[in-house]
C-alpha cells in the first residue's frame, strides 16, 4: 500500500511540476471600497471626454486582469493613474512574452469570465480575438473626431479597438558618413533618382569588396514592396478588397528598382549581412529603410551612432500615397467578463482615450505618430526623428487593413526568391499572390485601402 | 520457446503495476491519442481553434496540399535532408564508435564524452551559434577557410548548411549506440575469425556489421522518424529561406498552424507525414530483412 501511495504521489508531483511552467509575470494589488464620487478632478478630452467624478461599480471592489506583451511598467503606470482616481478598481498587469501571446490569449478568452478583462491588441491578429471582444461604449463620431484613424477600425457600426498611434517607414542615415561624403542637408533626396545618386556617393568599395553600403535593405525588401507601390497609384488589393494583386505596374517597378540598386548601382549587396538594422548600427551601412521602432532599437543597442531621418523618397514628389502605415492599438475588452468588470473596463477605456498625457507617453515610447488629433503638433513628440520624418504628410499614408499574416509571410518569401534566388520578378510575385488568395479565401478579411481619401484617384 | 513468466509476487506489486499502467495509458491518451484523433478530424475542416472556426470542408485540405508548390518543395527537401543526415550520422557514428572501442585507443571515456557533448547541448543554442558561424561578414567559417559565401542566404548552400549543423549535433548519439552494440558482440567471434585468418576488413564485413544489424536498424529508423519531424534548426537558422529553399515538411506544418493559423490544413500535412513515416519504417524493416 505504501508503494502505491508513493507511486501516486510521485505521479501527482510530476503533473504538478509540469503545470508549473508558465511564463507570466503578474503584479497584483488589493481593491478597497470607494465612497467618494467627487474626485475634484477636471473633465478630460475634447470629443471623447472623461469625467472622473463618479463611482465605478458603485464603489464596490472590482478586479481587472490586463494582458499585454510589452512595457509592463509603462502600462502599469497607466493602470496606477486610474486606480488613484478609482481606488476600488484593481488592475493586475499580466505581461506575457510575444511568442505565444496570440495562442494563449484566445484560449484564455475562451474561458469567458476567467479570461482577462482587458488585453492589448495587435491589428494583424484581430481575426483571432474579435469574436471575444466587446465594442467600446463611446460615440463613434466622437472617436472619429479625435482619432484620425478611427474610421478604419469601424466594424458594423462599432469600434472594438482603435489606434493610439501610427508607425510607418522612413530613411535613417548615418550623419558621419553623410558628412564624410561631402553631403549636406540640402542633399536630402525627395525622389528615388536623387536617392540613388546620394546612395552612390555614400557607397565604398575596396579591392572589389563592399565595405560601406550606401543603402542596405536586407531584411526589408518585403516591407518596401508592401508600401512603395502605393506611390505609383497601385494598391495591394483589388477593388473587392479581398483579392491580392502583386503584379501591378507599381509593384513590379518597385521590385525592379530595388534589385537595380544592388545589381546596377551597386550601392549595397544582398550578402552584406542579413539584417540592415544591425549593419546600420555597426556603422557598415549609410542608409536604411526602417519603421519607427528602429529609434528605440538604436537607443538601446547603438546609442553612439549619429543619425538622422528623412521621409521616404517618391518617384515624382506627388505620390498617390507615400507608404503604408500600421497602428498600435488600444486595449480590447472581454465581452464575457462579468458586468462589474465590463463596466470598469469601459470606464477605463474612456479614461485611456480621453487622456492625451497617456497617449503622448505611449507614442514617445514606441516612436509613433499620435492618432489623437490634439497631439498632432506636439513639439516634444516631433523631437523624435522617427516621428518628425513622417509628420508632414501623415495623411498621405495608407493602412491596408488588418492583413492576415499570409500576406507579409508570402511576400517575404517572394522577396527572398527575387533577391537571393534570382527568380523572375513577375512570375514570383504572381505565385505569391496566388498563394495569398487561396489563404484569404478562408478568411473574412477586407482591405481598408478604400477608406484612403485619395482612393478614387488610384491608378491615375 | 518462451520463457516462463514470473508471476507478480505481492499485492503491492500488482497495485504498483496497475498505477503505472493506468498513468501511462492516461498520459498516452491525453497527450497522444486524443490529439491525434482531433487532428485527424480537423484535417477535414476549416479549423482555427483560437477563434472557434470549425467548418466541414471534406478533402479540400488534402487537395490543396497537393496543389501547393511549397508542399512539394518541402517534401523534396525533407527527403534530401533525411537521406543525407541519416547517412552521415550512421557513417560517422559507426566509424568513431569503431575507433573508440578499438584496443589501440586510449582515453576512451574522454572521447566518448567529447563526441556526446553536442548531443546534450540544447538544439536552439547550437543552431544560434552555427547561424553566427555561417555569417558572411564575421562568421568563423568564411574567415577560417577564406571564403565569401552567404551560407544561409544562398539557395545552393542553405540546406546543406543546416544539414551539416544537424549532423554535427546528432552524430554523438549514434556513436554511443554503436559503441554499445560493438561492446556486446562476443569476443569469441573475433577470436574465431582471427584463427581463420580473416583480415581487419573481413572481420568488420562478416562479423561486426552483421552483428550490428539490430543497432543499425534502430539508429536508422529512429533517425528517419526524428528528421521527418525536424523544424527547430530551420526555424532558428533560415525560417525556411531563402524563399522556400529550406522548408522542411514539419516546418511547413508549424508555419501553417502557428503562423497562418490554418490548423486544418496543417493537420492534413501532418497526417501525410505520419503516413510517410509509417511507410518508410515498414520499408526499412523489409529492406533489412527484419519483421515489422
Amino acid at each position: 500500500m505504501r508503494k502505491s501511495i508513493l507511486a501516486a504521489g510521485m505521479a501527482a508531483a510530476l503533473l504538478l511540476s509540469l503545470t508549473g511552467c508558465g511564463g507570466e509575470e503578474t503584479v497584483s494589488h488589493k481593491g478597497i471600497t470607494d465612497t467618494n464620487p467627487d474626485k475634484g478632478l477636471a473633465v478630460m478630452g475634447e470629443h471623447v471626454t472623461y469625467d472622473p467624478n463618479h463611482l465605478v461599480n458603485g464603489g464596490e471592489p472590482v478586479v481587472l486582469d490586463w494582458w499585454l506583451w510589452d512595457a509592463p511598467d509603462l502600462f502599469g503606470s497607466i493602470a496606477e493613474e486610474y486606480e488613484k482616481i478609482h481606488p476600488n478598481v484593481t488592475i493586475n498587469i499580466i505581461n506575457n512574452p510575444w511568442d505565444g501571446y496570440w495562442t494563449k490569449l484566445p484560449l484564455a478568452l475562451q474561458k469567458k469570465e476567467k479570461g482577462p478583462t482587458l488585453f492589448n491588441v495587435h491589428n494583424s491578429y484581430q481575426h483571432l480575438v474579435l469574436t471575444y471582444m466587446a465594442p467600446y461604449e463611446i460615440d463613434l463620431e466622437d472617436l472619429k473626431a479625435d482619432f484620425f484613424t478611427a474610421q478604419s477600425h469601424e466594424i458594423d457600426g462599432n469600434i472594438y479597438y482603435t489606434d493610439f498611434g501610427v508607425m510607418t517607414g522612413a530613411i535613417y542615415y548615418n550623419q558621419d558618413m553623410w558628412e564624410a561624403a561631402g553631403l549636406t542637408q540640402e542633399d536630402i533626396p525627395e525622389t528615388w533618382d536623387e536617392f540613388r545618386e546620394v546612395a552612390k556617393k555614400l557607397t565604398i568599395w575596396e579591392d572589389g569588396k563592399l565595405v560601406q553600403a550606401g543603402f542596405n535593405y536586407n531584411g526589408d525588401f518585403q516591407n518596401l514592396l508592401l508600401g512603395v507601390p502605393y506611390q505609383f497609384g497601385d494598391t495591394l488589393f483589388k477593388e473587392d478588397g479581398k483579392t491580392a494583386c502583386f503584379t501591378t505596374d507599381g509593384m513590379l517597378e518597385t521590385a525592379r528598382m530595388l534589385v537595380d540598386f544592388y545589381e546596377v548601382d551597386q550601392v549595397g549587396d544582398e550578402d552584406f549581412g542579413a539584417d540592415a538594422a544591425q549593419s546600420f548600427g555597426q556603422g557598415q551601412s549609410a542608409m536604411v529603410y526602417k519603421w519607427g521602432h528602429h529609434y528605440g532599437y538604436m537607443q538601446t543597442n547603438y546609442p553612439d551612432i549619429r543619425y538622422g531621418t528623412f521621409e521616404i523618397p517618391t518617384s515624382d514628389g506627388t505620390p498617390f500615397a507615400y507608404d503604408r502605415y500600421n497602428g498600435e492599438a488600444t486595449p480590447g475588452i472581454n465581452k464575457n467578463a462579468s458586468p462589474a468588470q465590463q463596466e470598469a473596463a469601459q470606464d477605463f477605456i474612456r479614461f485611456y482615450l480621453a487622456n492625451t498625457g497617456i497617449q503622448k507617453e505611449l507614442c514617445m515610447y514606441y516612436s509613433l505618430f499620435p492618432a489623437n488629433n490634439s497631439l498632432r503638433d506636439d513639439e516634444e513628440l516631433k523631437e523624435n526623428p522617427a516621428i518628425r520624418a513622417v509628420s508632414e504628410h501623415i495623411e498621405e499614408y495608407i493602412w491596408p487593413g488588418a492583413m492576415p499574416s499570409t500576406v507579409e509571410s508570402n511576400l517575404g518569401i517572394a522577396a527572398q526568391d527575387i533577391l537571393y534566388n534570382k527568380k523572375d520578378i513577375e512570375k514570383t510575385l504572381k505565385t505569391a499572390a496566388d498563394i495569398v488568395n487561396v489563404d484569404l479565401a478562408n478568411t473574412d478579411f477586407t482591405s481598408a485601402e478604400s477608406l484612403y481619401y485619395k482612393y478614387e484617384s488610384k491608378g491615375e | 520457446m518462451f520463457k516462463k513468466k514470473r508471476p507478480l509476487q505481492s499485492k503491492s506489486e500488482i497495485v504498483l503495476r496497475n498505477i503505472v499502467v493506468i498513468f501511462l495509458v492516461a498520459y498516452m491518451s491525453v497527450f497522444l491519442l486524443i490529439p491525434i484523433i482531433m487532428a485527424f478530424a480537423g484535417s477535414f475542416h476549416l479549423w482555427n481553434p483560437l477563434n472557434g472556426t470549425y467548418e466541414w470542408i471534406g478533402l479540400d485540405n488534402y487537395i490543396r496540399m497537393f496543389q501547393y508548390p511549397t508542399f512539394w518543395t518541402s517534401m523534396v527537401n525533407t527527403i534530401v535532408f533525411c537521406v543525407v543526415v541519416v547517412f552521415f550520422r550512421v557513417l560517422l557514428g559507426l566509424a568513431l564508435a569503431y575507433a573508440i572501442t578499438s584496443r589501440m585507443t586510449k582515453h576512451k571515456t574522454f572521447f566518448r564524452t567529447i563526441f556526446y557533448m553536442p548531443t546534450v547541448t540544447p538544439l536552439v543554442a547550437v543552431a544560434f551559434v552555427w547561424k553566427i558561424m555561417y555569417n558572411p561578414q564575421f562568421g568563423l567559417i568564411d574567415q577560417i577557410f577564406g571564403l565569401d559565401i552567404n551560407w544561409l542566404y544562398d539557395s545552393v548552400f542553405a540546406l546543406p548548411s543546416v544539414m551539416v549543423m544537424t549532423i554535427w549535433k546528432d552524430f554523438g548519439y549514434a556513436v554511443i549506440l554503436f559503441m554499445s552494440g560493438l561492446l556486446s558482440i562476443p569476443s569469441e567471434y573475433y577470436e574465431a575469425s582471427s584463427i581463420d585468418g580473416a583480415n581487419a576488413w573481413q572481420t568488420f564485413r562478416y562479423i561486426t556489421l552483421p552483428m550490428l544489424k539490430p543497432t543499425m536498424i534502430f539508429v536508422v529508423i529512429t533517425s528517419v522518424i526524428s528528421y521527418l519531424q525536424a523544424y527547430v534548426p530551420v526555424m532558428v537558422m533560415t525560417e525556411g529561406g531563402p524563399g522556400t529553399s529550406t522548408f522542411l515538411s514539419s516546418y511547413l506544418v508549424y508555419d501553417q498552424a502557428f503562423v497562418k493559423y490554418n490548423f486544418g490544413y496543417a493537420s492534413a500535412i501532418a497526417f501525410f507525414i505520419l503516413l510517410l513515416t509509417a511507410v518508410l519504417t515498414v520499408l526499412s524493416f523489409k529492406v533489412t530483412g527484419e519483421k515489422a
